[in-house]
Protein backbone atom coordinates (compact mmCIF):
# COMPACT_ATOMS: atom_id res chain seq x y z
CA UNK A 1 0.00 0.00 0.00
CA UNK A 2 1.85 2.64 -1.37
CA UNK A 3 1.61 6.40 -0.17
CA UNK A 4 0.16 7.65 2.92
CA UNK A 5 -2.79 6.77 4.55
CA UNK A 6 -4.54 8.09 7.48
CA UNK A 7 -8.00 7.00 8.66
CA UNK A 8 -10.17 8.50 11.01
CA UNK A 9 -7.33 10.15 12.94
CA UNK A 10 -8.31 12.20 16.05
CA UNK A 11 -6.43 13.47 18.92
CA UNK A 12 -7.19 14.83 22.14
CA UNK A 13 -4.75 16.68 24.83
CA UNK A 14 -6.30 16.47 28.37
CA UNK A 15 -10.20 17.62 27.88
CA UNK A 16 -9.55 19.74 24.81
CA UNK A 17 -10.51 18.04 21.42
CA UNK A 18 -7.71 19.38 19.56
CA UNK A 19 -8.48 17.18 16.14
CA UNK A 20 -11.88 15.50 15.07
CA UNK A 21 -11.74 12.37 13.13
CA UNK A 22 -10.16 13.00 9.72
CA UNK A 23 -9.13 11.03 6.40
CA UNK A 24 -6.60 11.66 4.48
CA UNK A 25 -4.28 10.10 1.76
CA UNK A 26 -1.32 11.58 0.22
CA UNK A 27 0.27 9.60 -2.93
CA UNK A 28 3.58 9.18 -3.92
CA UNK A 29 4.55 12.45 -5.73
CA UNK A 30 1.15 13.79 -4.69
CA UNK A 31 1.54 17.47 -3.29
CA UNK A 32 -0.86 18.06 -0.43
CA UNK A 33 -1.64 20.75 1.09
CA UNK A 34 -3.22 21.19 4.87
CA UNK A 35 -5.14 24.55 5.04
CA UNK A 36 -6.62 26.79 8.24
CA UNK A 37 -6.40 28.50 10.65
CA UNK A 38 -4.36 29.10 13.80
CA UNK A 39 -4.85 26.04 16.45
CA UNK A 40 -6.85 24.31 14.23
CA UNK A 41 -4.84 20.72 14.36
CA UNK A 42 -2.84 20.83 11.25
CA UNK A 43 0.57 20.85 12.37
CA UNK A 44 -0.83 17.55 15.01
CA UNK A 45 -1.92 16.23 12.15
CA UNK A 46 1.38 15.93 10.45
CA UNK A 47 3.45 15.51 13.92
CA UNK A 48 1.28 12.37 13.73
CA UNK A 49 2.07 11.68 10.10
CA UNK A 50 6.04 11.96 11.15
CA UNK A 51 5.53 9.55 14.19
CA UNK A 52 6.63 12.33 16.43
CA UNK A 53 3.09 12.93 18.66
CA UNK A 54 1.27 9.50 19.38
CA UNK A 55 -1.80 8.95 17.76
CA UNK A 56 -5.24 9.39 19.47
CA UNK A 57 -7.57 6.87 17.76
CA UNK A 58 -7.71 5.70 14.03
CA UNK A 59 -4.56 4.87 12.29
CA UNK A 60 -1.79 6.00 10.63
CA UNK A 61 0.15 4.27 7.64
CA UNK A 62 3.14 5.15 5.40
CA UNK A 63 3.59 2.67 2.80
CA UNK A 64 1.93 0.25 4.70
CA UNK A 65 4.05 0.90 8.25
CA UNK A 66 3.47 2.72 11.10
CA UNK A 67 5.05 6.41 11.30
CA UNK A 68 7.49 5.14 14.03
CA UNK A 69 8.94 2.48 11.82
CA UNK A 70 8.98 4.41 9.03
CA UNK A 71 10.68 7.42 11.33
CA UNK A 72 13.71 5.04 11.75
CA UNK A 73 14.25 4.45 8.11
CA UNK A 74 14.15 7.92 7.39
CA UNK A 75 11.21 7.77 4.55
CA UNK A 76 10.34 11.71 5.82
CA UNK A 77 12.14 14.53 5.24
CA UNK A 78 10.82 17.60 8.10
CA UNK A 79 10.98 21.03 7.00
CA UNK A 80 9.87 22.70 10.77
CA UNK A 81 8.66 26.47 11.23
CA UNK A 82 11.78 27.56 12.08
CA UNK A 83 14.58 26.93 10.15
CA UNK A 84 16.73 24.99 13.52
CA UNK A 85 20.04 25.39 11.85
CA UNK A 86 23.07 24.08 14.03
CA UNK A 87 25.00 27.97 14.70
CA UNK A 88 28.10 26.07 15.27
CA UNK A 89 27.65 24.62 11.57
CA UNK A 90 28.09 25.81 8.21
CA UNK A 91 25.84 26.24 5.45
CA UNK A 92 26.80 23.01 3.91
CA UNK A 93 27.49 21.13 7.04
CA UNK A 94 23.88 22.28 8.36
CA UNK A 95 22.44 20.94 4.80
CA UNK A 96 24.41 17.86 5.24
CA UNK A 97 22.92 17.14 9.00
CA UNK A 98 20.76 14.60 8.07
CA UNK A 99 22.84 12.64 6.04
CA UNK A 100 25.12 12.31 8.87
CA UNK A 101 22.88 10.90 11.23
CA UNK A 102 21.37 8.02 11.64
CA UNK A 103 23.77 7.10 8.25
CA UNK A 104 22.64 3.13 8.31
CA UNK A 105 19.83 4.12 7.11
CA UNK A 106 20.65 6.69 4.43
CA UNK A 107 19.61 5.85 0.65
CA UNK A 108 22.04 5.32 -2.00
CA UNK A 109 22.71 7.30 -4.31
CA UNK A 110 22.19 10.09 -1.42
CA UNK A 111 21.16 13.57 -3.36
CA UNK A 112 24.31 16.09 -3.78
CA UNK A 113 24.15 18.60 -1.37
CA UNK A 114 26.46 20.88 -3.04
CA UNK A 115 24.31 20.87 -6.38
CA UNK A 116 21.36 21.64 -4.44
CA UNK A 117 22.61 24.82 -1.87
CA UNK A 118 23.69 25.65 -5.90
CA UNK A 119 20.14 25.92 -6.84
CA UNK A 120 18.62 27.75 -4.44
CA UNK A 121 20.97 30.11 -4.63
CA UNK A 122 23.57 29.55 -2.18
CA UNK A 123 26.44 28.70 -4.09
CA UNK A 124 28.69 31.38 -2.48
CA UNK A 125 27.52 30.88 1.13
CA UNK A 126 28.70 27.17 1.53
CA UNK A 127 30.99 28.10 4.04
CA UNK A 128 29.27 30.86 5.63
CA UNK A 129 27.59 30.39 9.24
CA UNK A 130 23.77 30.43 9.87
CA UNK A 131 23.94 34.06 11.65
CA UNK A 132 25.03 35.50 8.33
CA UNK A 133 22.30 34.38 6.33
CA UNK A 134 18.77 36.10 6.60
CA UNK A 135 16.11 34.52 7.25
CA UNK A 136 14.83 33.50 3.68
CA UNK A 137 18.47 32.53 3.29
CA UNK A 138 18.40 30.19 6.68
CA UNK A 139 14.96 28.68 5.31
CA UNK A 140 16.08 27.70 1.87
CA UNK A 141 19.28 25.85 3.75
CA UNK A 142 16.33 23.97 6.02
CA UNK A 143 14.79 23.36 2.69
CA UNK A 144 17.74 21.77 1.27
CA UNK A 145 18.32 20.05 4.24
CA UNK A 146 14.92 18.15 3.99
CA UNK A 147 15.81 17.71 0.17
CA UNK A 148 19.46 16.22 0.79
CA UNK A 149 17.70 13.19 2.68
CA UNK A 150 16.09 11.86 -0.52
CA UNK A 151 13.83 10.45 1.46
CA UNK A 152 9.87 9.65 -0.38
CA UNK A 153 8.43 11.81 1.70
CA UNK A 154 8.12 16.05 2.57
CA UNK A 155 6.64 16.88 5.58
CA UNK A 156 6.36 21.03 6.02
CA UNK A 157 5.16 22.72 8.98
CA UNK A 158 4.60 26.34 7.90
CA UNK A 159 7.83 26.87 6.56
CA UNK A 160 7.54 30.29 5.46
CA UNK A 161 5.03 31.52 8.33
CA UNK A 162 8.44 33.99 9.97
CA UNK A 163 8.98 35.69 6.40
CA UNK A 164 7.87 38.61 4.35
CA UNK A 165 5.39 38.71 1.99
CA UNK A 166 7.64 39.06 -1.09
CA UNK A 167 10.15 36.68 0.62
CA UNK A 168 7.41 33.87 0.97
CA UNK A 169 6.57 34.54 -2.44
CA UNK A 170 10.21 33.88 -3.50
CA UNK A 171 10.27 31.26 -1.80
CA UNK A 172 6.67 29.01 -2.92
CA UNK A 173 8.45 29.78 -6.51
CA UNK A 174 11.94 28.32 -5.11
CA UNK A 175 10.25 25.67 -3.59
CA UNK A 176 7.65 24.79 -6.68
CA UNK A 177 10.75 24.18 -8.76
CA UNK A 178 12.79 21.80 -6.63
CA UNK A 179 10.08 19.56 -6.05
CA UNK A 180 8.91 19.44 -9.54
CA UNK A 181 11.37 16.54 -11.16
CA UNK A 182 11.60 14.43 -8.66
CA UNK A 183 8.84 12.20 -7.10
CA UNK A 184 7.93 12.92 -4.10
CA UNK A 185 5.22 13.45 -1.84
CA UNK A 186 4.83 16.51 -0.10
CA UNK A 187 2.36 17.30 3.04
CA UNK A 188 2.36 20.77 3.09
CA UNK A 189 1.13 22.50 6.27
CA UNK A 190 -0.20 26.31 6.02
CA UNK A 191 -2.56 29.14 6.66
CA UNK A 192 -1.51 31.30 2.99
CA UNK A 193 -4.23 30.84 0.46
CA UNK A 194 -1.53 31.75 -2.30
CA UNK A 195 0.64 28.98 -0.97
CA UNK A 196 -2.14 26.71 -1.09
CA UNK A 197 -2.58 27.08 -4.34
CA UNK A 198 0.54 27.68 -5.79
CA UNK A 199 2.14 24.77 -4.34
CA UNK A 200 -0.58 22.10 -4.22
CA UNK A 201 -1.89 19.36 -6.43
CA UNK A 202 -4.87 19.06 -3.75
CA UNK A 203 -5.63 21.31 -0.95
CA UNK A 204 -7.80 19.80 2.44
CA UNK A 205 -9.30 22.97 4.20
CA UNK A 206 -9.58 22.42 8.11
CA UNK A 207 -12.44 24.27 10.30
CA UNK A 208 -11.18 25.72 13.43
CA UNK A 209 -10.62 23.73 16.63
CA UNK A 210 -11.39 20.78 17.19
CA UNK A 211 -10.28 20.04 13.12
CA UNK A 212 -12.29 18.58 10.72
CA UNK A 213 -11.32 18.44 7.32
CA UNK A 214 -14.58 20.88 5.91
CA UNK A 215 -13.63 20.54 2.14
CA UNK A 216 -11.14 19.13 -0.25
CA UNK A 217 -10.23 21.06 -3.95
CA UNK A 218 -8.20 19.53 -6.67
CA UNK A 219 -5.83 22.29 -7.93
CA UNK A 220 -5.73 21.73 -11.82
CA UNK A 221 -3.17 24.00 -12.30
CA UNK A 222 -0.88 23.20 -15.57
CA UNK A 223 2.87 21.87 -14.26
CA UNK A 224 5.54 23.52 -14.17
CA UNK A 225 3.93 26.17 -12.24
CA UNK A 226 5.56 29.28 -12.93
CA UNK A 227 4.66 32.67 -10.95
CA UNK A 228 3.21 34.02 -13.69
CA UNK A 229 0.25 31.64 -12.54
CA UNK A 230 -0.27 33.24 -9.86
CA UNK A 231 -2.58 35.92 -12.32
CA UNK A 232 -4.32 33.34 -13.58
CA UNK A 233 -8.31 34.09 -13.46
CA UNK A 234 -7.83 29.95 -12.71
CA UNK A 235 -5.59 30.63 -9.90
CA UNK A 236 -8.44 33.33 -8.36
CA UNK A 237 -11.00 31.00 -8.81
CA UNK A 238 -9.13 28.32 -6.56
CA UNK A 239 -8.08 30.46 -4.29
CA UNK A 240 -11.81 32.17 -3.27
CA UNK A 241 -13.70 28.68 -3.20
CA UNK A 242 -10.92 27.63 -0.71
CA UNK A 243 -11.49 31.37 1.07
CA UNK A 244 -15.31 30.21 1.00
CA UNK A 245 -14.53 26.79 2.61
CA UNK A 246 -12.38 28.46 5.61
CA UNK A 247 -14.95 31.06 5.97
CA UNK A 248 -17.19 28.00 6.36
CA UNK A 249 -15.15 26.20 8.74
CA UNK A 250 -14.69 29.11 10.94
CA UNK A 251 -18.39 30.22 11.41
CA UNK A 252 -19.87 26.62 12.37
CA UNK B 1 46.84 56.20 14.54
CA UNK B 2 46.18 57.85 18.12
CA UNK B 3 42.17 57.48 18.00
CA UNK B 4 43.17 53.90 16.89
CA UNK B 5 44.96 53.49 20.45
CA UNK B 6 42.18 55.10 22.01
CA UNK B 7 39.62 52.54 21.02
CA UNK B 8 42.22 49.94 21.38
CA UNK B 9 41.32 47.37 24.91
CA UNK B 10 44.96 46.67 24.60
CA UNK B 11 45.89 49.61 24.85
CA UNK B 12 44.17 50.42 27.83
CA UNK B 13 44.51 47.27 29.93
CA UNK B 14 48.45 48.29 29.39
CA UNK B 15 47.74 51.65 30.74
CA UNK B 16 45.57 49.90 33.50
CA UNK B 17 48.11 47.72 34.55
CA UNK B 18 51.17 50.72 35.01
CA UNK B 19 48.52 53.01 37.10
CA UNK B 20 47.94 50.11 39.24
CA UNK B 21 51.88 48.90 39.47
CA UNK B 22 52.75 52.62 39.77
CA UNK B 23 49.68 53.25 42.59
CA UNK B 24 51.00 50.17 44.63
CA UNK B 25 55.04 50.80 44.27
CA UNK B 26 53.67 54.67 45.69
CA UNK B 27 51.61 53.42 48.63
CA UNK B 28 54.34 51.10 49.59
CA UNK B 29 57.20 53.32 49.87
CA UNK B 30 55.42 56.40 51.45
CA UNK B 31 53.38 54.70 54.00
CA UNK B 32 56.70 52.59 54.70
CA UNK B 33 54.38 49.27 54.88
CA UNK B 34 55.88 46.13 56.57
CA UNK B 35 57.48 43.83 53.87
CA UNK B 36 55.11 41.00 55.52
CA UNK B 37 52.23 42.80 54.88
CA UNK B 38 52.60 43.77 51.50
CA UNK B 39 55.75 44.53 49.20
CA UNK B 40 56.08 46.77 46.22
CA UNK B 41 56.39 45.11 42.65
CA UNK B 42 59.94 46.74 42.32
CA UNK B 43 61.19 44.28 45.06
CA UNK B 44 58.73 41.53 44.20
CA UNK B 45 60.41 41.76 40.75
CA UNK B 46 64.18 41.53 42.08
CA UNK B 47 63.22 38.18 44.54
CA UNK B 48 62.20 36.68 42.03
CA UNK B 49 65.04 37.26 39.96
CA UNK B 50 67.43 36.41 42.83
CA UNK B 51 65.76 32.51 42.06
CA UNK B 52 63.86 32.58 38.98
CA UNK B 53 64.03 28.67 38.59
CA UNK B 54 62.69 28.07 42.17
CA UNK B 55 59.31 30.07 41.24
CA UNK B 56 59.25 29.00 37.61
CA UNK B 57 59.54 25.28 39.01
CA UNK B 58 56.55 26.21 41.34
CA UNK B 59 54.35 27.61 38.66
CA UNK B 60 54.80 25.04 36.90
CA UNK B 61 53.88 22.09 39.51
CA UNK B 62 50.93 23.96 40.41
CA UNK B 63 49.99 24.88 37.07
CA UNK B 64 50.07 20.83 36.16
CA UNK B 65 47.97 20.33 39.47
CA UNK B 66 45.20 22.61 38.45
CA UNK B 67 45.10 21.44 34.26
CA UNK B 68 44.70 17.82 35.48
CA UNK B 69 41.97 18.66 38.44
CA UNK B 70 40.10 20.20 36.01
CA UNK B 71 40.19 17.83 33.09
CA UNK B 72 39.15 15.53 35.41
CA UNK B 73 36.30 17.38 36.61
CA UNK B 74 35.40 18.35 33.10
CA UNK B 75 35.08 14.83 32.38
CA UNK B 76 33.64 13.33 35.73
CA UNK B 77 30.87 16.61 35.43
CA UNK B 78 30.11 15.83 31.27
CA UNK B 79 28.49 12.33 32.20
CA UNK B 80 27.19 12.89 35.41
CA UNK B 81 25.36 16.26 33.86
CA UNK B 82 23.97 14.41 30.34
CA UNK B 83 22.73 11.53 33.04
CA UNK B 84 21.05 14.11 35.54
CA UNK B 85 20.24 16.78 31.88
CA UNK B 86 18.54 12.86 30.55
CA UNK B 87 16.68 12.23 34.08
CA UNK B 88 14.94 15.15 35.85
CA UNK B 89 14.16 13.16 39.08
CA UNK B 90 18.06 12.46 39.10
CA UNK B 91 18.77 16.10 38.74
CA UNK B 92 16.64 17.06 41.60
CA UNK B 93 18.12 14.25 43.68
CA UNK B 94 21.41 14.79 43.00
CA UNK B 95 21.28 18.88 44.30
CA UNK B 96 21.63 18.35 48.01
CA UNK B 97 25.24 16.99 46.82
CA UNK B 98 26.30 19.58 44.78
CA UNK B 99 24.81 22.49 46.56
CA UNK B 100 27.03 20.67 49.77
CA UNK B 101 30.24 20.34 48.04
CA UNK B 102 29.56 24.44 46.60
CA UNK B 103 29.32 25.63 50.55
CA UNK B 104 31.42 23.45 52.32
CA UNK B 105 34.73 25.01 53.35
CA UNK B 106 37.61 23.15 52.50
CA UNK B 107 39.79 23.83 55.07
CA UNK B 108 37.32 21.79 57.23
CA UNK B 109 37.75 18.72 55.54
CA UNK B 110 41.07 18.76 53.66
CA UNK B 111 42.85 16.96 56.71
CA UNK B 112 40.24 13.99 56.31
CA UNK B 113 41.01 14.17 52.45
CA UNK B 114 44.95 13.58 53.14
CA UNK B 115 43.94 11.34 55.51
CA UNK B 116 42.23 8.90 52.80
CA UNK B 117 44.32 9.60 50.00
CA UNK B 118 47.86 10.51 51.47
CA UNK B 119 49.76 13.22 51.33
CA UNK B 120 51.02 15.21 47.77
CA UNK B 121 49.32 15.07 44.60
CA UNK B 122 46.17 12.72 45.04
CA UNK B 123 44.87 14.48 47.63
CA UNK B 124 45.80 17.84 46.40
CA UNK B 125 44.10 16.13 42.59
CA UNK B 126 41.49 15.41 44.25
CA UNK B 127 40.12 18.71 45.97
CA UNK B 128 40.77 20.54 42.98
CA UNK B 129 38.24 18.54 40.96
CA UNK B 130 35.95 18.18 43.76
CA UNK B 131 35.50 21.16 44.30
CA UNK B 132 35.09 22.13 40.93
CA UNK B 133 32.82 19.39 39.95
CA UNK B 134 29.19 21.31 40.68
CA UNK B 135 29.89 24.85 38.25
CA UNK B 136 30.85 22.52 35.44
CA UNK B 137 27.54 20.16 36.24
CA UNK B 138 25.29 22.83 36.41
CA UNK B 139 26.92 24.41 32.85
CA UNK B 140 26.46 21.08 31.39
CA UNK B 141 22.81 20.12 32.55
CA UNK B 142 21.67 24.07 31.65
CA UNK B 143 23.30 23.90 28.24
CA UNK B 144 22.24 20.51 27.27
CA UNK B 145 18.52 21.59 27.98
CA UNK B 146 19.13 24.54 26.08
CA UNK B 147 19.21 22.85 22.98
CA UNK B 148 17.01 24.41 20.58
CA UNK B 149 13.45 22.16 20.57
CA UNK B 150 13.02 22.05 16.82
CA UNK B 151 16.93 20.86 16.34
CA UNK B 152 15.29 18.34 18.88
CA UNK B 153 12.32 17.58 17.01
CA UNK B 154 14.55 17.56 13.59
CA UNK B 155 16.63 14.77 15.05
CA UNK B 156 13.35 13.06 16.70
CA UNK B 157 12.07 12.80 13.14
CA UNK B 158 14.98 10.31 11.45
CA UNK B 159 15.33 8.70 14.89
CA UNK B 160 18.88 10.30 15.70
CA UNK B 161 20.01 7.70 18.54
CA UNK B 162 20.71 9.27 21.98
CA UNK B 163 24.51 9.34 21.56
CA UNK B 164 23.63 11.09 18.41
CA UNK B 165 21.92 13.71 19.87
CA UNK B 166 23.97 14.32 23.07
CA UNK B 167 27.24 14.49 20.77
CA UNK B 168 25.89 16.61 17.95
CA UNK B 169 23.16 18.62 19.40
CA UNK B 170 23.25 18.63 23.09
CA UNK B 171 27.02 18.58 23.91
CA UNK B 172 27.49 21.93 21.35
CA UNK B 173 24.45 23.70 22.96
CA UNK B 174 26.11 23.28 26.73
CA UNK B 175 29.41 24.17 25.17
CA UNK B 176 29.04 28.56 25.70
CA UNK B 177 27.77 27.66 29.46
CA UNK B 178 30.74 25.35 29.95
CA UNK B 179 33.04 28.13 29.08
CA UNK B 180 31.28 30.61 31.64
CA UNK B 181 31.88 28.07 34.19
CA UNK B 182 35.40 27.51 33.03
CA UNK B 183 36.27 30.86 33.73
CA UNK B 184 35.18 30.83 36.80
CA UNK B 185 36.38 27.26 38.13
CA UNK B 186 40.34 28.71 36.76
CA UNK B 187 40.41 30.86 39.75
CA UNK B 188 38.24 27.91 42.19
CA UNK B 189 40.51 25.51 40.67
CA UNK B 190 43.84 27.47 41.61
CA UNK B 191 43.24 28.70 44.87
CA UNK B 192 42.09 24.82 45.57
CA UNK B 193 45.14 23.97 44.24
CA UNK B 194 46.96 26.39 46.82
CA UNK B 195 45.36 25.83 49.46
CA UNK B 196 45.91 22.02 49.01
CA UNK B 197 49.20 22.32 48.31
CA UNK B 198 50.07 23.83 51.66
CA UNK B 199 47.74 21.78 53.68
CA UNK B 200 48.56 18.28 52.11
CA UNK B 201 52.59 17.86 53.29
CA UNK B 202 53.24 18.32 49.16
CA UNK B 203 57.22 18.78 48.49
CA UNK B 204 56.38 21.60 46.25
CA UNK B 205 54.23 23.60 44.70
CA UNK B 206 53.38 27.47 44.71
CA UNK B 207 50.78 26.70 47.75
CA UNK B 208 53.95 24.70 49.68
CA UNK B 209 56.12 27.41 48.45
CA UNK B 210 53.98 29.92 50.57
CA UNK B 211 53.94 28.02 53.65
CA UNK B 212 56.80 27.99 54.29
CA UNK B 213 57.66 31.63 53.42
CA UNK B 214 55.02 32.07 56.38
CA UNK B 215 56.36 29.59 58.71
CA UNK B 216 60.02 30.81 58.50
CA UNK B 217 58.89 34.78 58.16
CA UNK B 218 60.08 34.88 54.59
CA UNK B 219 58.01 38.05 53.51
CA UNK B 220 59.82 38.60 50.10
CA UNK B 221 59.25 34.84 49.29
CA UNK B 222 55.43 34.68 50.57
CA UNK B 223 54.29 38.28 48.18
CA UNK B 224 56.60 36.58 44.83
CA UNK B 225 54.41 33.69 45.80
CA UNK B 226 51.29 35.62 45.55
CA UNK B 227 52.31 37.47 42.35
CA UNK B 228 53.47 34.17 41.09
CA UNK B 229 50.05 32.36 41.61
CA UNK B 230 48.33 35.33 40.08
CA UNK B 231 49.85 35.29 37.07
CA UNK B 232 49.22 31.52 36.50
CA UNK B 233 45.39 32.79 37.05
CA UNK B 234 45.72 35.18 34.61
CA UNK B 235 47.37 33.13 32.12
CA UNK B 236 44.68 30.50 33.51
CA UNK B 237 41.84 32.95 32.08
CA UNK B 238 43.81 33.85 29.44
CA UNK B 239 43.85 29.50 27.82
CA UNK B 240 40.08 29.60 28.28
CA UNK B 241 39.68 33.08 26.17
CA UNK B 242 41.38 31.78 23.65
CA UNK B 243 40.02 28.32 23.30
CA UNK B 244 36.35 29.64 23.91
CA UNK B 245 37.20 32.37 21.04
CA UNK B 246 38.35 29.41 18.75
CA UNK B 247 35.29 26.83 19.73
CA UNK B 248 32.60 29.16 19.76
CA UNK B 249 33.70 31.54 16.50
CA UNK B 250 29.71 30.49 15.77
CA UNK B 251 28.40 31.78 18.84
CA UNK B 252 26.82 35.51 19.50
CA UNK B 253 28.99 36.36 22.34
CA UNK B 254 32.04 36.02 20.10
CA UNK B 255 30.60 38.01 17.42
CA UNK B 256 32.15 41.79 17.05
CA UNK B 257 29.87 44.42 18.00
CA UNK B 258 31.68 47.29 16.04
CA UNK B 259 30.25 46.59 12.33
Amino acid sequence: MHGIHAAGVSKRFGTVEALSPVDLSIAPGEIVTLLGPSGCGKTTLLRMIAGLEPVGSGTITVDGAAPEAARGHKRFGLVPQSPALLPWRTVEANARLLQDINVSANPSPLPDVVELLDRVGLAEFHDAYPHELSGGMQQRVGLVRAFALGAPYLLMDEPFAALDEITRADMRHLLATLCEPTNTGVLFVTHSLAEAVFLSDRVAVLSARPGRIVGTVDVDLPHPRVPEIEDDPAFFAIETELRRLLHDGAGR
Amino acid sequence: MIDRLRNSAAFWAIVGTVALLGFWEAFVRIRDVRKFVLLPPSEIGSTFLDNPSFYLENIWVTARHLVIGLAIALVVSLALGALLAAFRPLEHASQPLLVLILVTPWVAYISSIVLWLGRGTPSILFLVSFVTVPAFVYATVGGMRSADPAARELFASIQASRWEVLWRLRLPSALPSLFTAARFNVGLGLAAAYFAEGAALSSDGLGEAGRRAVAFNEGSILWTTILCTAVLGILGQVAVLLLERWLLRWHASQRRSAR
